[in-house]
């Protein structure tokens, strides 16, 4: 495959693959991008190469997560030598003014996110991949570097404590809401 | 895959989310576009970092070199203020050891430079070896030769020193050789 060819199907796979590099980068904005940028840099320079054993998509998400990781790994070294001198922008900083702000009002999504963020991040990977990127198990388990028992262990775990948390916190909150919308009941 | 209720629950929401991460997306273009810009800057980089690499080998080298030839010229008077201890005691020891015992007026190497092969650094270690065996017999025979029966004092007695000196009878010398046989000279 050339690379225009290659840069066609990258453009294709692009804001799938936006959404999986934010998966791996803990939903932050700017590392995701930054990641997705260092995916193509490598593409380019031939260090990451299609040689056709997979599909393009499994290739190119197992590129993302490992270079997420190498990021990370990266800026945790960086902050270590630094000593924190180049401050981190909060989260709410990078997201201002974006359309996800006016998205993230929707209560139920921001117990989603919070409840996915708090999964392990081989559970929240699995997850992602089979219910965001409409991926097969096998094609997951691919993409993360594991069998396809691990992967269908990930899975069921994490499908079991997104659901737990997530009954919960529905609950929680149901509480909550009826008593702002009815002061007077218990 | 066939989905049960929570699960369609779960990909409900998954596909909000997705929705709301494309509007965010950046664009392809130029996320392409700067990923073609930045290997001209990791070029950079790693020209620098060779840069630096070379700098700092010099730096070794000099530094290696530079304390190599200050070790090297060190004061004649220090190796003669601190002989080696051992020269005295192996006159048969080779002669790269004993490099004071040579008669000569040059000054003696320092000690540093003695034994630079490996060979030799063997061979003064030999030596060492020999000097500290032949020290140890010297002190062992002496301790033979000083050593005392503890029973030897039961030996002694007060008669001893009548038997072993002459007679003191008030009588001089020349009396006393009268007693003895005459002989003919």
């Amino acid at each position: 495959m050339d690379i225009a060819e290659l840069k066609d199907e990258l453009e294709k796979l692009h804001s799938a693959s936006f959404g999986w590099a934010l998966n791996c980068c803990r939903r932050d904005h700017a590392e995701a991008e930054e990641v997705l940028q260092t995916v193509y840099l490598k593409i380019l320079e031939g260090k990451a190469r299609f040689r056709g054993e997979a599909s393009l998509k499994t290739w190119l998400f197992a590129v993302i997560r490992k270079t997420a990781i190498g990021e990370y790994r990266k800026r945790v070294v960086r902050n270590l030598v630094f000593l924190g001198s180049s401050e981190k922008p909060s989260e709410a900083a990078t997201t201002a003014g974006a359309p996800a702000v006016i998205f993230e009002k929707s209560e139920t999504q921001k117990v989603f996110r919070a409840a996915l963020q708090k999964l392990p991040p081989r559970q929240r990977e699995a997850l992602h991949l089979v219910f965001y990127q409409d991926m097969s198990l096998s094609e997951a388990a691919d993409v993360m570097g594991i069998s396809i028992g691990s992967a269908r262990q990930h899975y069921d775990r994490g499908k079991k404590h997104l659901r737990e948390w997530l009954s919960q916190t529905e609950t929680e909150h149901g509480i909550e809401w009826r008593r702002k919308e009815n002061p007077g009941a218990v | 895959m066939e989905l049960s209720g929570e699960e369609k629950k779960i990909q409900a929401l998954f596909s909000e989310l997705k929705t709301a991460d494309e509007q965010t997306a950046p664009l392809f273009a130029r996320t392409w576009n700067r990923a073609q810009i930045a290997p001209r800057r990791s070029r950079v980089f790693s020209f620098a970092l060779a840069g630096s690499a070379i700098l700092l080998f010099g730096a070794l080298v000099s530094f290696a070199l530079w304390s190599r030839y200050s070790a090297g010229s060190l004061p004649t008077n220090v190796a003669k203020e601190n002989p080696p201890k051992v020269v005295n005691s192996t006159p048969t020891s080779n002669p790269v050891t004993n490099p004071t015992t040579s008669g000569s007026d040059k000054p003696a190497p320092p000690r540093r430079n003695i034994a630079k092969s490996p060979r030799q650094r063997i061979n003064a270690r030999h030596d060492f070896a020999e000097i500290a065996d032949n020290r140890k017999l010297a002190q062992n025979a002496k301790a033979i030769s000083d050593w005392q029966s503890p029973t030897a004092d039961l030996m002694n007695s007060s008669s001893d020193e009548l038997f072993s000196s002459l007679p003191q009878l008030n009588e001089n010398a020349s009396e006393l050789k009268s007693f003895l046989p005459s002989r003919p000279n």
